[in-house]
């Protein structure tokens, strides 16, 4: 334990000498993302419509020249300012509920085919019914909206009852009107950006300058330089939440539906499962720079398949998948949860069993690794 | 007679195809300074690193300061220090953070490291350049430090692997110097190096390794008389004829004699007397003499011979340089 704690003093030591070490992980990292995010959505409302910043599906099951008008009606209208395309009714059906979009506006199939025959043409709007404040005010300015585009036109409102689905309510004013998506976002990949390549990166710079094969020539034990290292970026990673947190909560005004305590937790959790992947990579003898390739395709696959650009349940097969398999995609899942629904973390059984699986299966990995491949990592 | 620090048994280590050190069999007294010499990739370096458990060997074993680097890695690296070219100190911290730390790591009492680490600083005169930095130190001062932190723990054997590449000659020496005193307060020094004349100098025994193998052991004197052509006395003297040549041969004890106009070279057995009598044959026969001068077998002789002379190390570091 001793040499442990002597190992993470060291690594401290090293980090407050290094300026360049500082301003990456403790400034740019934290504060980038959170402002580049935050910035993104430093506009809401300031929009005179109180639907113009509600992210809405529009989904044209018609693809038909209409369909196409009523989509540009709506777009070139004040009140749909975050209206997108790519969803399909069903997707955009299991992503309501989940802070990405409030609503979902379906164009069914024979709409210019109503309206050729004189016919009341009706489009769908599926709601979250969480608020109904807001479900009346995006069906109010829809109507008025397809009321200049065509008067025969009508909304059916379908009220979206999401406790019949496995997805939970959002809050509607921790979704939009606050910077609560962005937290969970930024806290993620701040984490695991950070804590992979203070791991990998350390460790391979360490076995670069000989100071690791100094280190083995010790009797200190694998295990203990595991733990040292552990503790060292723990550290560094509580620092960084806070540092998120208080960026995204002063300056951008997050209101996370959770504790300090959860959001730490959760937080540090993402942090293990990253060292311990950090720690593999490292035993497998990649060089410094070999870190940063891998680390460019760790963070793109994070923006590919955790859920946190695209949503989980919108990838298909090979992407599913590998969605299934990335325990980081737990992670972002379970700040969701927290931050924003306000799920108790110890509900949240199959997000934390995947973590905590997935840190204890790297950690293990990398401990035997690291044992079995000691001879090569000391030349 | 003090104990072997050091013993191996056919110690072997094999990369892949490649033999690095084949069937080695050492016995190293305590207190000795032993010299490894050979050439780039003769296994050297490989050999080490077995020994003070940083790599495990193919075959073979070896006992170091009573324990088995196959049984007792831990132990044994609790009573070795390394000063080795993939060995590091850490370069954003100072001589004394580096020590500290190191202290921690070799389990010493807080008291003792103090005291250690202060009478180390002293010794190598670290005092002023306490707050210096590791990496900012000089490639003499940069060593210095690192046979500080082989020495923190007071090993029983220290392991110095081509530790004068890169120093100047007066640091060289004084670290020679330091070496030997080491070796006379009982600390086990392994010396490895290429460099045919420091372990000559200094060293009590020497292993020549070529190859992987070890070629023969012995102390410089031994190894410089176990090859045949042991005295030389090389004439500058231009023109001469078979006569003369013959007269040079029929003097007692000549083992050969070789003439490359103007060079002529005469080796024999014995030292005494030789120049002198190869002189008066040449002079007394009418030959000229420009220059005349005796030389004794040095260590690269003997290590020429050993190995299979120039063409083979030739072939061998060729080979070597392939492989990188």
């Amino acid at each position: 334990m001793i040499d442990s704690l002597a190992v993470a003093a060291n690594d401290l030591r090293r980090f407050t000498r290094n300026r360049t070490s500082i301003l990456i992980s403790l400034i740019i990292l934290p504060f980038f993302f959170t402002a580049s995010l935050g910035a993104g959505q430093g506009g809401a409302g300031t929009h005179f419509s109180a639907t113009a910043d509600i992210r809405m599906a529009f989904i044209d099951n018609d693809y038909s020249i209409a369909s196409g008008r009523l989509w540009q009606t709506l777009v070139s209208s004040p009140d749909f300012h975050r209206l997108v395309q790519g969803y399909t009714e069903q997707t955009a059906i299991a992503s309501l509920g989940r802070g990405r979009i409030y609503a979902a506006i379906v164009v069914p199939k024979g709409f210019a085919a109503d309206l050729a025959n004189n016919n009341t043409a009706r489009i769908m709007l599926y709601t979250d019914d969480s608020e109904p404040g807001v479900s009346d005010q995006i069906q109010a300015a829809l109507k008025n909206d397809i009321q200049n585009f065509n008067p025969n036109l009508e909304v059916q409102p379908l009220r979206f009852n999401t406790s019949l689905f496995p997805v939970q309510i959002i809050q509607k004013g921790t979704v939009f009107a606050g910077f609560n998506v962005g937290l969970t976002i930024v806290l993620g990949i701040v984490q695991i950006f950070a804590g992979f390549y203070e791991i990998a990166g350390g460790m391979a710079r360490e076995r670069e300058e000989g100071t690791y094969a100094r280190m083995l020539l010790s009797p200190i034990s694998i295990g203990s330089i595991l733990f040292g290292k552990t503790i060292f970026d723990l550290l560094l990673s509580t620092l960084r939440t806070f540092i998120v947190l208080g960026f995204a909560v002063f300056v951008y005004g997050a209101k996370p539906n959770t504790d300090l305590i959860t959001l730490l937790s959760l937080s540090l959790l993402l942090a293990l499962v990253t060292m311990g992947l950090g720690f593999v990579v490292s035993a497998l003898k990649v060089g410094t720079r070999a870190v940063v390739i891998l680390e460019f395709f760790l963070v793109l696959s994070l923006f590919a398949f955790s859920g946190l650009i695209i949503d989980r349940e919108l990838l298909q097969g090979v992407s599913h998948t590998i969605s299934i398999l990335l325990p980081f995609s737990y992670g972002f899942d379970a700040l969701k949860r927290t931050i924003l629904l306000g799920t108790p973390v110890l509900s949240l059984t199959t997000d934390l069993q995947f973590m905590v699986g997935s840190a204890l299966l790297f950690y293990g990995l990398s401990y035997v690794m690291l044992v079995r491949s000691r001879e090569r990592l000391s030349t | 007679m003090p104990e072997n620090e050091i013993t191996t048994k056919a110690l072997t280590k094999n990369f892949g195809k490649f033999v690095a050190v084949d069937n080695l069999n050492l016995d190293i007294k305590g207190g000795e300074l032993f010299g490894l010499l050979g050439p780039n990739g003769a296994g050297k370096t490989t050999t080490v690193r077995m020994l003070c458990t940083l790599i495990e060997p193919s075959g073979g074993t070896a006992v170091v300061a009573g324990h088995d680097i196959r049984e007792e890695p831990a132990l044994v690296r609790r009573e070795v220090g390394v000063v080795s070219d993939g060995v590091s100190l850490y370069k954003d911290l100072t001589i004394e953070e580096n020590l500290k730390l190191l202290s921690t790591l070799y389990e010493l009492p807080k008291n003792k490291a103090e005291k250690r680490i202060h009478e180390l600083m002293d010794m190598f005169g670290f005092r002023e350049k306490a707050k210096r930095l590791v990496g900012a130190l000089s490639t003499g001062w940069a060593k210095k430090a690192m046979i500080c932190a082989a020495l923190l723990h007071e090993p029983k054997v220290l392991f110095l692997d081509e530790v004068t590449s890169g120093l100047d000659p007066q640091s060289a020496i004084a670290l020679q110097d330091f070496t030997r005193n080491l070796c006379n307060e009982g600390v086990t020094v392994i010396w490895t190096t290429h460099y045919m004349g420091e372990p000559e100098k200094i060293c009590d025994r020497i292993g020549i390794v070529f190859a992987g193998r070890l070629v023969q052991v012995g102390s410089p004197s031994e190894l410089k008389h176990s090859v045949n052509e042991l005295y030389t006395v090389e004439v500058v003297s231009p023109g001469l004829t078979k006569a003369q040549l013959n007269k040079v041969r029929g003097l007692a004890d000549v083992c050969k004699v070789s003439y490359e106009e103007p060079l002529l070279r005469v080796t024999c057995e014995k030292y005494e007397g030789l120049a002198e009598e190869v002189a008066g044959a040449l002079l007394s026969s009418g030959a000229k003499i420009r220059s005349i001068n005796t030389k004794e077998p040095t260590l690269e002789d003997a290590f020429i011979a050993l190995t299979g002379g120039e063409e083979e190390i030739d072939r061998f570091l060729e080979k070597s340089l392939q492989k990188k």
